[in-house]
């Protein structure tokens, strides 16, 4: 447990990391081979993760660059896929309480993942950290430096990288989609299931009726369209 | 390097970097928790994340057994770890590892 008056410091950020870290590399291997493989150079899988910084819209920037989608559709698609994110910041400065600093947190709060808000707010709701700039410092850049290191060794090994280990390569492979269904299962609430269903449901009708892309599109929006409705969400962390 | 590739990152981490640091100094808890702002910016993660699950999944469904068995443990090894250990990363990586260790059984 931390010392109450005493507040976290840069290295306790960075251990707090280590899971994260540990999590993120084999994540973003299999990006850095799954973006050569579609095509792009290593610079540019590099360069996704060093300015996107959000796997799961990594992940779909490449299948979207891929089938050929149009750039709007493409960035409407991917900003609205992080839109969770501004829920974040509110909750973890409650969590810190009043007077908590936010000076640098223009540049701390870019690294405010999934995890590492998830990572940051278990921490200080059990008491083992004590909220500090430098804590966030260290917890971000562990988990950034971990997730930039794994992109770049994915994209060095290259595409084909994989060609010889096919059960590595189906392994990887299942990456996303097993990413996408643990974040599900970490937000899943009773509140939240008619959202959920929704979009669920309409993504596989929209789908199969027109297109992947429909389905993405027309499933974020029934889904978001239910809980403005009320019927669902009011209990969203 | 495609002009476009360097204008999408752009976009899309620029409002990335908005989403996390921006509300850290507001203080959306003054809003009516039941207002309709509120209520879309909860029931959009979510939906978010149900749609990406489902259709990350929905091309992986298949009647043949070599291809639905790896999926099924797949999907059960997250279940089953995210259920244990409560963590998505330790859940991605177990559901990865019965994924990989069924496709090479089947």
């Amino acid at each position: 447990m931390a010392d109450p008056a005493q507040k976290s410091s840069f290295s306790h950020g960075l251990v707090t990391a280590a899971p994260i870290a540990m999590g993120y590399f084999p994540i973003a291997f299999s990006f850095g081979v799954a973006a050569t493989r579609a095509g792009l150079t290593g610079a540019e899988a590099v360069m996704l993760s060093v300015i996107i910084y959000a796997g799961a819209s990594q992940f779909l920037a490449l299948a979207l660059i891929t089938s050929g989608a149009p750039f709007l559709v493409s960035a409407f698609t991917l900003v609205a896929m992080n839109i969770r994110h501004v829920l974040y910041g509110p909750a973890l400065m409650k969590r810190a309480g009043a007077g908590a600093g936010k000076r640098y947190a223009w540049l701390w709060a870019f690294g405010l993942t999934d995890e590492v808000f998830g990572a940051a707010l278990g921490a200080l709701a059990r008491r083992r950290a004590q909220f500090s700039e430098r804590f966030m410092f260290g917890l971000g850049l562990g988990a950034y430096a971990a997730w930039l290191a794994g992109t770049a060794a994915g994209a060095l090994a290259g595409g084909g990288a994989l060609e010889g280990w096919p059960v590595l390569s189906a392994a990887l492979g299942f990456m996303l989609p097993a990413l996408f269904l643990a974040l599900l299962l970490s937000i899943l609430s009773r509140a939240q299931v008619p959202v959920i269903a929704v979009a669920g449901t309409v993504t596989v009708a929209a789908t199969l009726w027109a297109s992947p892309t429909a389905g993405i599109l027309g499933g974020m929006v029934a889904g978001a369209l239910v809980g403005v409705l009320g019927l669902g969400g009011r209990h969203a962390r | 390097m495609h002009d476009n590739l360097l204008a999408l990152a752009l976009i899309v981490g620029g409002c990335n970097w908005a989403f996390r640091f921006l509300p850290t100094q507001l203080d959306l808890s003054a809003q009516a928790p039941d207002g309709a702002w509120a209520r879309f910016l909860a029931a959009t993660g979510p939906a978010a994340i149900a749609t990406l699950a489902v259709a990350s999944l929905l091309p992986m469904v298949t009647a043949r057994l070599a291809e639905i068995g790896p999926l099924l443990a797949g999907v059960l090894g997250v279940l089953a770890v995210f259920f244990w250990r409560r963590s998505v990363v330790q859940a991605t990586l177990a559901g990865a590892a019965a994924y990989g260790a069924v496709f090479a059984l089947v």
